[in-house]
């Protein structure tokens, strides 16, 4: 049995359903990632798990214990807010200790652990001020610290990084991964943010409508989306609608507007089918999968080049590149290939 | 010295200077007559009216009667406060009405509702009777009890207003903040949300206090002349008995009392502001 | 939801709802007391009658009073809105020290007693010269109103962005215009409850206006409380409830205009 385990989880807010029976496991230790858009129902799920929302149906059992049915004090489940829920009438030091006092700790432990807690987020210099007179990104490390210092069996975080600027944000979540490692702390972190859910996590649970629809480490994710949803949400790609001309030994023939190319799978003939390559996968010059197009716009990204084609019929190939000698003059016609094995295909949706 | 110059400041003088002239000059001029005597700078009208024990009793009645109003209405409008920022559509539209309605109704019409409500056979005496509180009906007009249902009732809505306005933007993430921590229900009240809604409970009891305390149409009617409040006592100093005198020295312990609460009400939000 | 958390929520409710009926019961009680046909009051009446209402055109002293009250009420509150707007421009936009002062100074007529207000005024008006009893109640009601439109138009101006003025003379706005169509219509709302809440205060003044009433310039409130003291019959019930009438046409037209929330904003 997994350290948290959530089975059959489903809740309706009125007529509509948030969560349709969710099952979610997460080892102990673990970084788990919720990414999906907005409404797909991670937070609902974040905030069943923390029990500040009673499933319909389903349970959740935390370190071989089922905490279905306890209040959130009772649950020993630690939650990083999106705007951080700080004390506001609370220094630094009073709401780190909020949670040690709450569980009646000895002065002198609540003591030492704050002070561990903010050395830990480099705070200890900030313990007396208020909290309102920090900024974003230390007000984040204090709710951290605070959720950190009463060492819950399970840690969430709620898209803790999204009124950081970007650059800051890059360093918070290298720093706070660094920090939940270093801890052993097991994790369950809510994004829209792949670029966040790629870096930080160990694995991660793509969401849509309710359902997890794939879990799996970062780059397996990337590699290989198990739907065309999330191939779509994470990462960039060319999509080309087809049909299957027949599988011949693990390889389809599909039929697009780009002509007959070739991918990994099986499908009967006549299927219609959707055929994705990611842009970095695609080189200049014929491959197995070879396409003629005609570059409408090349925009320069500092480390590499992302090209837009064009086809016949209008479907559009995006390439990412980053050896080319000089950025390419649009209008000019090019040659572009690629692998089958890079090739992804899914039933049409 | 520039900015004296600047002539957008120039927009505040006639409002100033109207209220300068006619509001603050009488009002320091009064101060003033209170402490002169014939000869001379003296305390002594207000050393008298300290040794009658008659006119303790005024201070007490004046006092225990506003102390009472202001628990009352903080005992209710604590909770209805929450209540009115968290309440459905429906509950919240009747709330406001129920608050805004009696504010903008005069004080002379709901004190003499206050006058029907608390007679024998008033609604209040016959709730008490049917709960069995009572074994037969009284009057609670021209009593005390009475003085302080009637005018807690129409200084309620200033004790709710300001801690409301509080409670409503008080991030409701706080307590689930609190309650993943570990803190129970009532840890959570104690440590959260009470310090939070102080500064609006402050500013409330300073509201109802200071009205209470200066109140006088409302006693006037509930409760009559024979249980005298500062303020009855300056009205009738200076309307029936034309004793100039005893009503400017009443006059000025008024305006102190109400000077004091409003300063030092204002002394403590300004420091739980500063902690919240 | 543990135990206490319930009992939190019952205290919470059960509050609402004694909170909801205790404030209308003088509303309630005044309206029914006024329909009822007998003079003594006792609820539910015996039986309903409009005679106390048939009673108004001749009652005396009561069309005077109420007529001496909304020309001074109205007065007061053109002349406050106009003198507090000017002041209220002033505090936000100015530059000069102790701004904070003034403006504390200029709501300080709410806080402070009115009947020892009232008495200052009276003797500082004797001192002047004034003894007209009209005409102090007008210039003593400004000290009423003035408060009220200060301290709401101040709220509404210092949350007005200036910027928009700017935007608006970019556009091809004088800037006469661009105040009339941009700043005239982001203050409309502090004007009309101000003003509202002005004009109620001035129209229910008693402790600063007992002491500029003569045999033949009383106010509304004034007569009303004469009556109580020596007739009370159902009649003061009728008067009153046209005042409530009054006040949930205030109140219908304030939540049209600004919204019963914004209403309750402290």
């Amino acid at each position: 049995m997994s350290f948290l385990e959530v089975s059959g989880a489903e809740k309706s807010f009125g007529a509509a359903l948030v969560l349709g029976g969710v099952d979610l496991a997460v080892a102990q230790g673990e970084f788990v990632s919720l990414l999906g858009p907005s409404g797909c129902g991670k937070t609902t799920l974040l905030r069943i798990v923390a029990g500040l929302l009673a499933v319909d149906r389903g349970t959740v059992a935390l370190d071989g214990r089922n905490i279905t049915g306890l209040p959130p004090h009772k649950r020993d489940v630690g939650v990083v807010f999106q705007n951080y829920a700080l004390f506001p009438h609370l220094t630094v030091a009073e709401n780190v200790a909020f949670g040690l006092k709450a569980h009646r700790r000895s002065a002198g432990e609540t003591k030492d652990a704050v002070k561990r807690f903010l050395d830990l987020v480099h705070l200890s210099d900030f313990a007396d001020r208020s909290v309102r007179a920090l900024s974003g990104g230390q007000q984040q490390r204090v709710a951290v610290a605070r959720a950190l210092a009463v060492r819950p069996k399970l840690l969430l975080l709620d898209e803790p990084f999204s009124a950081l600027d970007r650059k800051l944000r890059e360093t918070m979540q290298i720093e706070l991964r660094r920090l939940l490692r270093e801890l052993g702390t097991t994790s369950v972190f809510v994004t829209h943010d792949q670029d966040e859910a790629l870096t930080m996590s160990d694995r991660i649970a793509v969401m849509n409508r309710g359902a997890i629809e794939q879990l799996d480490t970062p780059e397996a994710i990337y590699r290989r989306p198990a739907t065309p949803f999330a191939l779509e949400f994470v990462g960039l790609s060319t999509r080309l609608a087809g049909t299957s001309l027949g599988t011949d030994d693990g390889i389809v023939l599909v039929e697009t507007a780009l002509g007959r190319l070739r991918a990994p799978g099986s499908f009967v003939k006549g299927a219609p089918v959707l055929l994705a390559v990611r842009p970095e996968r695609i080189k200049i010059g014929a491959a197995e999968n070879t396409a003629n197009a005609r570059l409408r716009d090349a925009v320069f990204q500092g480390s590499k080049v992302q090209l837009h084609f064009e086809v016949r019929d209008g479907d559009q190939l995006m390439v990412e590149t980053s050896d080319l000698p000089q950025v390419p003059a649009p209008g000019s016609e090019m040659t572009l290939g690629w692998s089958s094995a890079d090739t992804l295909l899914y039933p049409a949706p | 010295m520039k900015a004296w110059r600047d002539p957008v400041a120039l927009l505040a003088v006639p409002a100033s200077l109207y209220l300068l002239l006619l509001y603050a000059l009488p009002l320091l001029w009064l101060l003033a007559k209170s402490f002169t005597g014939a000869e001379g700078l003296t305390l002594k009208p207000y050393i008298e009216f300290f040794s009658d024990p008659f006119n303790w009793r005024v201070v007490w009645n004046t006092l225990s009667v506003a102390l009472w109003v202001t628990l009352v209405c903080l005992v209710v409008g604590y909770p209805a406060a929450f209540a009115l920022a968290r309440a459905g559509a429906a509950l919240q539209i009747a709330m406001l009405v129920a608050i805004i309605l009696p504010l903008s109704v005069g004080v002379v019409v709901k004190a003499f509702a206050w006058q029907i409500v608390l007679q024998r056979n008033g609604m209040v005496s016959q709730l008490l009777v049917a709960t069995g509180v009572w074994d037969e009906p009284q009057r609670l007009l021209f009593t005390p009890p009475g003085l302080v249902l009637g005018a807690a009732n129409i200084f309620l809505p200033f004790m709710i207003l300001p801690i409301y306005s509080v409670v409503k933007l008080i991030d409701p993430r706080l307590l689930e903040a609190g309650a993943t921590l570990g803190a129970a229900p009532v840890y959570r009240f104690v440590k959260i949300m009470l310090p939070l809604t102080l500064p609006g409970v402050v500013s409330g009891l300073a509201f109802v206090f200071s009205m209470a305390v200066s109140m006088y149409v409302i006693p006037s009617l509930l409760i009559g002349d024979r249980f005298q409040t500062l303020s009855t006592l300056t009205g009738r100093s200076f309307l029936f008995m034309r004793n100039e005198q005893l009503g400017s020295t009443t006059a000025v312990i008024l305006l102190a009392l109400a000077v004091s609460v409003v300063v030092s009400s204002s002394w403590l939000a300004r420091r739980l502001g500063s902690r919240a | 939801m543990t135990p206490v958390e319930r009992l939190g929520r019952g205290i919470m409710w059960s509050a609402a709802i004694v909170t909801v009926v205790f404030l209308m019961t003088p509303l309630v009680v005044t309206v029914a007391a006024s329909f009822g046909s007998s003079s003594v009051f006792s609820l539910p009446p015996p039986a309903w009658s409009m005679r106390w209402y048939e009673r108004l055109a001749n009652t005396r002293g009561l069309w005077p009073a109420l007529l001496v009250s909304v020309e001074v009420a109205a007065f007061a509150t053109i002349v406050a809105l106009g003198l507090g707007t000017l002041c209220a421009i002033a505090l936000v936009r100015g530059r000069f020290p102790g701004r904070e002062g003034v403006a504390t100074f200029l709501v300080s007529p709410l806080m402070l007693p009115g009947l020892v207000v009232g008495i200052a005024m009276l003797q500082g008006f004797k001192a002047a010269g004034l003894r007209e009893a009209y005409t102090s109640l007008l210039v003593a009601h400004v000290i009423i109103t003035l408060p009220y439109v200060v301290r709401t138009v101040l709220g509404a101006l210092s949350l007005f962005d200036f910027s928009l003025i700017d935007a608006a003379r970019t556009l091809g706005c004088s800037y006469p215009t661009a105040i009339l169509r941009v700043l005239v219509p982001a203050l409309g709302p502090a004007f009309l409850t101000s003003g509202m809440f002005a004009f109620l205060a001035s129209m229910d003044n008693y402790p600063i206006s007992i002491f500029f009433t003569d045999g033949w310039t009383k106010t509304l409130p004034i007569q009303m409380l004469q009556y109580v003291e020596e007739n009370p019959d159902p009649t003061i019930a009728a008067i009153s409830t046209g005042l409530v009438l009054l006040a949930v046409l205030v109140l219908v037209v304030g939540d049209r205009l600004v919204g019963l929330r914004k209403l309750a904003d402290f």
